[in-house]
């Protein structure tokens, strides 16, 4: 009896860039084999944000949100991996409701990374205590994962359309740790 | 709730039904146990280890009892104990979190050497179990009240229950529509929506997928490379999976008793190892009556859709 196809898989070399900063596609990656690195151009200087290992995900804040991507995406060594479509996300979740509760464990992680990071930053800069306290709370109520208003989510919806993307406004903070083994990491999408 | 372990060495089991009469769990239960403590071995219950529908309060307190005894050794000895919540023992998901040396999860994803393994109990991928959620839980209530008057009563549900699926696929076929849909062949006798889960869940990158719930043992090679293992139940031929250090061992457990670990036929599997075409598939022959006897108990194999 014949297998039915449900798994799209691509398959890149060392160096193969898979997802380029500022790219427009919606689709997401699983780790199926191999890593990947995540880098950023920072003031024109590369920057690696994080090793992702098998099982982890990425892209999904551009599946999730509409936006383009943050980072740019390069495989190290053989990497094979699962991609995941916006139309097909729901059906796959229905499939395989685990994906659902993983994606959610990791991106939880990536945000507390990032507060973490948030408070020990601007601790360092001489920041009161206090102060930053307030500023990750905000921050974890806004663009980090927390209710959305109306006019925000409007906003988002404008530059869906084909405004220009804010992306100071889209992107403040989003520097995350390196992946440890057993770790998310907070991976721009 | 952490669901992303590393374990070098962790044995898995499960369907042991504590409390249910129909399941009464023989010593090697906790002579598994206590094989894991003497070699450092972590212990998986795979889901209805306990079970909360159809137990008799009597006999889970003196199975409890017992294997509470063993269980809490294993924190001073730098083990764990995980326990993945099954359909018979849902309300465990009220508990969701690391208790200390007992931790309860919904699935564990186990990294041990190079190798990835998914443990699961299975549930969530049963058909009936998630389209038909009252029904499937008032047939075993009902099950739990048949047990209590004699098990030849719950016997007779079985026959029934198969009657009915039987007269389901007659219609079915009388009005030309396909018995079971085209899905791949999984392990014999089990419904093939658990090897397709299997399936989608080792896509995502793991080596191997654990299942119990259809209290069917064997294992099947998947498409990915990877292999599916399901540990039956403890009704019939308990068995497990024995994973050490990225190498994988399956069989009953009175093998793992019986043989020196180390003299064990283990095995490396992964998933990026090309499938062999057509996919070769290893099932446990459990016996068929035995077999019968622990579908509608457990519930997992309930076919009352098949009727018209």
């Amino acid at each position: 009896m014949k297998m039915p196809r449900f798994a799209e898989i691509e398959e890149y070399r060392d160096g193969d860039i898979i997802v380029r900063d500022g790219d427009e596609e919606r689709h997401m990656y699983v780790i199926q084999h191999g890593k990947v690195a995540v880098t950023k151009d920072v003031g024109g200087r590369e920057v690696t944000l994080a090793i992702l290992e098998r099982g982890a995900f990425f892209g999904e804040m551009a599946l999730l949100e509409s936006l383009p991507r943050t980072a740019t995406v390069r495989a190290l060594g053989y990497a094979k991996l699962l991609v995941i479509r916006p139309g097909s996300l729901l059906m796959r979740i229905r499939r395989d409701p685990t994906l659902a509760l993983e994606m959610l464990q990791q991106m939880s992680r990536r945000i507390r990374a990032i507060d973490d990071r948030l408070v020990a930053l601007l601790s360092n800069v001489g920041v009161p205590e206090q102060q930053a306290h307030e500023v990750k709370l905000f921050t974890t109520h806004t663009e980090y994962g927390g209710p959305r208003s109306a006019d925000e989510s409007a906003a988002a919806g404008a530059q869906q359309d084909g405004a220009a993307p804010n992306r100071a406004a889209a992107a403040p903070g989003k520097v995350p740790p390196p992946r440890a083994a057993s770790d998310g990491a907070g991976v721009p999408g | 709730m952490n669901t992303d372990v590393r374990e070098e060495r962790l044995i898995i089991t499960s369907d042991i039904h504590m409390g249910n009469r129909l399941f009464p769990p023989n010593r090697s239960f906790g002579e598994l146990a206590r094989l894991a403590l003497r070699n450092g071995y972590s212990l998986c219950i795979n889901g209805d280890g306990v079970d909360v529908i159809q137990m008799s309060f009597s006999l889970l307190t003196r199975q409890l009892g017992d294997a509470a005894t063993i269980f809490k050794k294993f924190p001073h000895a730098g083990l764990k104990i995980y326990y993945t919540v099954g359909n018979h023992d849902l309300i465990f998901e009220h508990f969701l979190q690391d208790w200390g040396g007992v931790v309860v999860v919904p699935f564990i994803n186990v990294e041990s050497g190079e190798r990835r393994i998914r443990v699961e109990h299975g549930h969530m991928y049963d058909d009936n179990f998630l389209s038909y959620p009252r029904v499937y839980t008032a047939i075993m209530v009902l099950g739990r009240w048949a047990i209590s008057i004699h098990p030849r009563v719950y016997e007779g549900l079985e026959g029934a229950n198969a009657a009915v699926v039987s007269f389901g696929h007659f219609l079915k076929r009388v009005k030309g529509v396909p018995v079971e849909p085209e899905l791949p062949d999984g392990i014999p006798g089990e419904h093939p929506t658990f090897r397709l889960a299997a399936e989608e869940i080792s896509v995502r990158g793991f080596d191997a997928v654990v299942f119990g719930h259809t209290h069917r043992p064997g294992k099947v090679r998947l498409q990915s490379g990877g292999m599916y293992y399901n540990t039956g139940a403890w009704m019939m031929k308990p068995y497990c999976v024995a994973i050490d250090e990225g190498r994988i061992w399956f069989g009953p457990v009175e093998e793992l008793l019986s043989t020196p670990l180390h003299a064990l036929p283990w095995t490396r599997v992964a998933a990026d190892a090309p499938a062999p075409a057509p996919a070769a598939e290893e099932a446990v022959e459990a016996g068929g009556a035995e077999v019968a006897a622990g579908a509608l108990a457990a519930g997992s194999t309930l076919r009352f859709r098949g009727v018209g």
